[in-house]
């Protein structure tokens, strides 16, 4: 199978070797961001400590680093949403307090979101001057400022189109406006590849690379390597809570970076020799699924053999949770078959279905796979509250409940103090470990695997990547949805493209290429 | 960790131990503001009841305590029953008929009286069940109405029902049969009045509530929609099917709570039965934060408040309704109490992992894959 | 389940506070009340008179009220120690009980159970304490050597006020305002038709009750009562009586604004209602719960302590018309007439509608 472009490491054994040098190519006046020892602690989750950064003007600063190794946290002290407890923060060389976000803006800091702050109903022009009415008023002089910016930076915004009308890639360089319309001369982007198709980040690196030509200081926020050593001119490295090392892009290459995140060797998704067998363990026929007098899915055909890992590539909001709702029972409004191990699981409902063998992986583990404030042990009974041992009578065995929780949390390496520790206190990956082990204790036939590694650490997404193909191995059709091509390619026997609702393309996953799974996302080529 | 888990404890009865204090000073402080004798009103509430007062108090209690289990039964499964005062009352009269008919001999009547009851009020809150399900009404809506309609039904039918005593001007029905009253026990030979034998029922109601909410599937099922709608649909709970059964639950046991003044007490249902327990059925639910024990100290601690602030106006010429001040500031402070436990003991749990995790960290990341 | 028990905590606290913000007056200080004027004698600590109010408590304008005025004239002129302590909504019937055994072990010695209300709960402690006299208003089923029945014939006075609408009427058409519906309240409803019909036997009555038991907020509810009579005025009546106890004031409102009239009940609320709505006031049905404690502590103090049934009707002067006012005057002798009668008997008045 084709290597991961991203998480490329097949040499497993060069151990990891610390960079303990803060590198520094600019000349101290160029720096427009200084961060000295900035320590901010939190009970319980990994803060920040002894954290130092030197951004300097004209230029686009990665910050990189597994999640919950301390960005978010760094940003908000950043962006004024939190006061550090220790160390100082110099903006254009002044020492300064942030207090607030306005605090931050008016000292020339502004920040773009993953998840965009727009009103879909107003207009651009609407949209980047609410709030901020007083700079250039609501008229024409605001047209003239906005219409300045987009052809200074190369945004090719339009301020009078209603956003409602714009794609993502448009919408993100609204927020960009938003911020340079603010008088913003250091822009921080929070993960803003995570929500684009390959061909939307190349425009945004363009843009990116305007920016900083302008003289503008980026601070890029990414775990995506390929993409910040494509980008960024300064790459920092923060690994629990602190800055680890500072390095010039150009000097390093992904892999390397990769170690300096997680100080060990890299897993690679790639998947080994087929398993896939003639044994049909998941038909579906004509799936459509209306609501509401909208179709959300529709002529949606798909085999799925024991051994086999189906892919789903699309961009989000494509129809993909609504597949997998209807897969599971969960909706009203499906018709079509699907056909689980022979037996057709129409008008059956989401326990009958999940009792005849399909393991859920819920793309939104908070809101679907947990309750994040029972103990795990409970966590391990939901969702197999008929089909584990522990639940089968009218009442739970507990002790049994119990055990099997200890099992999982052993078998499947969910970190832990204990089985009565409380969901919410685990972090992302080890939660989605936990998730991994209960689907699959019931002996599935079919595991549907919703964004698998979505905001887990490296080590995590190894480990999870490793169960899934172990799934695959044992025979289990598994249905895996993913917003990562990378993930896709790697792990997928088949990928289904799907876009708007409809499966629009198959591809082979060795020889396809991301930008070809991308064109067949946003609609651009003809797909197959 | 033991130690972690000691303060956790120490936190759980903390709270309310704090909250009561804060109550006890708002309170102390609306005396003074009014010219109060603030010293004499805590004397007489924090008096040592008498044998009537301590059986007042466990009559009220075993009265508050079904009431909360009932509004308890919802809150568990997100369900806010603020219908249990309709459905009690609308219980109450149909068990007052039944068992004033005597149908059926002795306790066999009796028997009868509470399976009508307990179906009338299973009834009275399938309705807001049933149209909280099929046509999403809010059931704080609809058992508010309900509550409004079980007063005009009641009222109807109650001057129908209705037996004359000659120079009475209460509205009552027929008085139930002697044999078939629920005996109550004293707590000394001197005590001038009984405690219900209802008592027992009620104890038995909340280890039924505490077995089948923490112990079934099906309260395993409930606790899970109400903890999280989304993630209790995905797990296969049919949730709709749990809003409709547990607004049963929650009626089936409002039909109870005036059971025990029914069969024990005043013996037919009248214009001066006991209202209003359904409402304080929530405070006492939300006090006892749902758990059976908790709930059982909360309905205790409104019956000794009760109690003990009947005199107040006799013999200090304050106002009763200052325990009516307490018993809300209790509430809030309770529930604000707890929420900031809750908070803290999130924050205590995160840490634990953190330091748990912190020791194995040396073979952390980039861990061997099983494959 | 967080965010709905924040939701419930504010809804339970509320329905704390506002079922006792109905509800949450003092009582005035009853020693004040009673030594206020110079005439008063000292009182005397060995004669404790304790007094149990029905739902609303002194200061109800009404039924409480002239209970509480009764007594305080007892107190004055006699020199009676006196407490009182009024009923919560919705009480159970140990808080009864307990309010009365209160009375009792404290050394009160008559206690005075306003409201049917504590009919059972009076027979049942008048058992435990024998020595102690009690007295209960509108009630004659608790029954005992120790027991006084205070009662009253409701539907004569509303008879004479029936008969005083009817005849002061323009449009032929008059209401009936009950603030509960209770088989008492029932009885001022028979009364007042009754002597409207007996003047006109086509009169149109609109009779409304504002609530049914246990909800006894009709009792205190001035915007019950402004609603409902305002649509008795705009439907063409042009007197309404109203039996509603504190809700009332809000029926002489809607007369004022309506250019209407409207008749009192208890006590003469010409002279106690609000200054601005007086003039509507045409008579008062006067039902003199004053004058039977009154007369009930002046003969205990007299050490003949009265037992048993005492009705207080129009031949005992216990209810009647007042005339306050002058607005009745031109058909007093009407009013008389039918008095008289039915203090002969030639007239029944029936006691339900």
């Amino acid at each position: 199978m084709g290597p991961s472009p991203c998480f490329v490491v097949h040499d497993p054994l060069e151990p990891a070797e610390k960079h303990t040098d803060v590198t520094t190519t600019t000349r101290a006046d160029d720096i427009v961001v200084r961060l000295r020892d900035i320590g901010k602690n939190f009970p319980g989750v990994i803060a920040n400590h002894d954290v130092n950064i030197d951004v300097a003007k004209g230029t686009v600063h990665a910050i990189v680093g597994e999640n919950g190794a301390g960005k978010s946290t760094l940003m908000k002290t950043l962006y004024g949403v939190q006061k550090p407890d220790s160390g100082t923060i110099e903006i254009h060389g002044r020492t300064v307090t942030l207090s607030s976000p306005a605090d931050a803006i008016n000292a020339g800091v502004g920040m773009v979101f993953q998840h965009f702050m727009l009103a879909d109903n107003l207009t651009v022009l609407e949209n980047v001057v609410l709030g901020a009415e007083k700079l250039h008023g609501i008229g024409a002089g605001a047209r003239k400022e906005i219409t300045r910016l987009s052809d200074a930076y190369g945004l090719a915004i339009d301020p009078d189109v209603l956003v409602e009308e714009l794609g993502v890639g448009s919408r993100q360089r609204i927020e960009i406006l938003k911020v340079l319309y603010r008088g913003a001369s250091i822009i921080i982007l929070d993960e803003p590849t995570a929500v684009l198709v390959p061909q939307e980040v190349d425009e945004l690196f363009a843009n990116l690379r305007d920016l900083k030509a302008e003289g503008l200081a980026v601070i890029f926020i990414s775990h995506k390597l390929d993409e910040v050593l494509s980008v960024a001119d300064t790459v920092t490295v923060i690994r629990r809570g602190t800055t680890v090392d500072t390095v010039e892009a150009d000097s390093v290459d992904s892999r390397r970076l990769a170690e300096m995140m997680v100080g060990a060797e890299l897993p690679s998704p790639s998947t080994e020799s087929s398993t896939v067998t003639d044994d049909v363990a998941l038909e579906i026929r004509d799936l459509r699924l209306e609501a509401a007098g909208r179709e959300l899915c529709a002529d949606i055909n798909l085999t799925i053999h024991r051994g086999e890992i189906l892919g789903i590539a699309g961009v989000e909001g494509n129809g993909q949770a609504e597949l997998v709702e209807s897969i599971m029972g969960m909706r009203s409004g499906v018709t079509g078959s699907v056909v689980l191990g022979g037996r057709d699981m129409a008008g059956s409902s989401t326990r009958e279905r999940r009792d005849s063998g399909i393991g859920y992986i819920p793309e939104d583990r908070h809101r679907h796979g947990l309750l994040l404030d029972s103990p795990l042990w409970e966590n391990r009974i939901l969702g197999h509250q008929t089909t584990g041992d522990a639940g089968r009578r009218i009442f739970i065995d507990r002790a049994r409940a119990r055990e099997e929780t200890q099992a999982i949390v052993e078998k499947y390496d969910v970190r832990t103090p204990g089985i009565d520790t409380l969901a919410r206190a685990l972090s992302g990956g080890n939660q989605q470990k936990l998730i991994i082990g209960r689907e699959m204790s019931g002996d599935p036939v079919l595991l549907i695997a919703a964004h698998p590694t979505r905001g887990v650490d490296v080590g995590a997404q190894a480990a999870i990547w490793g169960h899934i193909k172990q799934a695959r191995r044992d025979g289990l059709a598994v249905l895996l949805i993913s917003a990562d091509l990378d993930e896709l390619i790697g792990l997928s026997d088949t990928i289904e493209v799907i876009l708007r609702g409809r499966l629009v393309g198959t591809f082979d996953p060795a020889t396809v290429t991301p930008e070809q799974l991308g064109t067949a996302m946003t609609g651009a080529g003809d797909a197959a | 960790m033991s130690d972690a888990r000691l303060k956790r404890v120490a936190l759980a009865i903390g709270a309310p131990a704090l909250a009561l204090i804060i109550a006890f000073a708002i309170t102390s402080l609306v005396l003074i503001l009014a010219g109060d004798s603030v010293i004499g009103v805590w004397q007489q509430i924090l008096s040592v009841p008498d044998v009537r007062g301590v059986t007042n108090i466990l009559n009220a209690a075993t009265v508050y305590y079904l009431s909360a289990v009932s509004v308890a039964i919802g809150f568990r499964m997100n369900l806010f029953n603020i219908g249990v005062d309709g459905q009690y009352r609308i219980a109450s009269f149909v068990a007052a008929i039944v068992a004033g008919e005597a149908w059926l001999p002795g306790y066999l009547n009796t028997l009868l009286a509470l399976v009508a009851a307990v179906l009338v009020g299973a009834l009275w809150a399938g309705i807001a069940g049933l149209l909280r399900v099929t046509r999403g009404v809010s059931e704080v809506i609809s058992t508010i109405m309900l509550n409004a309609i079980a007063t005009a039904i009641v009222a109807y039918l109650l001057r129908k029902a209705a037996v004359d005593a000659e120079g009475s001007n209460i509205t009552a029905t027929k008085d139930i049969p002697e044999g078939s009253w629920i005996p109550g026990f004293s707590l000394g030979s001197d005590a001038p009045n009984d405690v219900y034998g209802f008592i027992v029922v009620a104890v038995v109601v909340g280890f039924v509530y505490w077995l089948v909410i923490n112990r079934t599937r099906f309260g395993f099922d409930l606790r899970a929609s109400g903890a999280s709608e989304s993630a209790a649909i995905a797990s296969g709970i049919d949730v709709k099917r749990m809003v409709l059964v547990s607004m049963l639950l929650s009626g089936a046991v409002a039909g109870l709570v005036g059971m025990p003044i029914l069969f024990g007490d005043a013996h037919n249902y009248g214009s001066t039965f006991q209202s209003g327990l359904g409402f304080a059925g929530i405070a006492i639910a939300l006090l006892g934060r749902n758990h059976p024990v908790g709930i059982a100290l909360g309905a205790l601690l409104f019956a000794f408040l009760d109690e003990q602030a009947n005199p107040l106006q006799i013999l200090l010429d304050v106002s009763p309704d200052i325990v009516k001040i307490t018993q809300g500031v209790i509430v809030l402070t309770v529930v604000i109490a707890y929420e900031v436990v809750r908070r803290y003991g999130v924050r205590l749990e995160q840490s634990l992992v953190a330091s748990a995790l912190a020791d194995d960290d040396t073979d952390d990341k980039g861990a061997e894959v099983k494959v | 389940m967080r965010r709905m028990t924040k939701a419930a905590a504010v809804m339970s606290v509320a329905a704390l506070v506002l079922a006792s913000a109905g509800c949450a007056k003092k009582s005035t200080d009853s020693a004040e009340s009673s030594s206020g004027g110079d005439e008063c004698v000292a009182e005397d600590s060995s004669k404790k008179v304790g007094m149990a109010y029905d739902v609303g408590g002194r200061g109800d304008q009404s039924f409480n009220d002239a209970a509480a005025k009764g007594m305080d004239k007892a107190a004055c002129e006699l020199g009676f120690t006196t407490s009182e302590s009024e009923a919560q909504d919705g009480e159970s019937e140990a808080a009864r009980e307990g309010r009365l055994t209160e009375f009792a072990d404290a050394g009160f010695n008559p206690v005075i159970a306003v409201g049917f209300a504590y009919s059972a709960s009076v027979a049942k402690v008048a058992e435990q304490y024998p020595e102690v006299n009690f007295a209960i208003i509108d009630d004659e089923f608790a029954v005992a050597d120790n027991i006084a029945n205070l009662v009253f014939a409701e539907e004569q006075g509303s008879f004479l006020v029936g008969a005083a609408a009817a005849l002061k009427t323009e449009s032929d058409h008059i209401g009936f305002v009950g603030g509960v519906e209770t088989p008492l309240i029932n009885k001022f409803e028979a009364g007042y038709a009754a002597g409207a019909e007996a003047v006109n036997p086509d009169i149109e009555i609109d009779v409304t009750y504002l609530t049914q038991p246990p909800d006894f907020s009709g009792f205190n509810d001035p915007a019950k009562g402004k609603t409902a009579a305002e649509g008795m005025y705009d439907g063409g009546a042009d007197v309404v009586y109203q039996a509603a106890g504190g809700s009332g004031g809000g029926v002489f409102e809607a007369a004022t604004a309506a250019d209407a009239r409207a008749i009192g009940v208890d006590s003469d609320q010409y002279l106690t209602a609000d200054e601005s709505v007086r003039d509507v006031i045409i008579t008062s049905m006067l039902k003199r719960v004053d004058v039977a404690v009154d007369t009930y502590l002046s003969d205990v103090d007299g050490g003949d302590v009265p037992t048993g049934l005492t009705r207080y009707d129009l031949e005992a002067d216990g209810v009647g018309y007042s005339t306050s006012g002058g607005q009745v005057d031109d058909v007093k002798t009407d009013l008389e007439d039918f008095k008289a009668k039915i203090i002969d008997g030639s007239i029944k008045v029936p006691t339900k509608p």
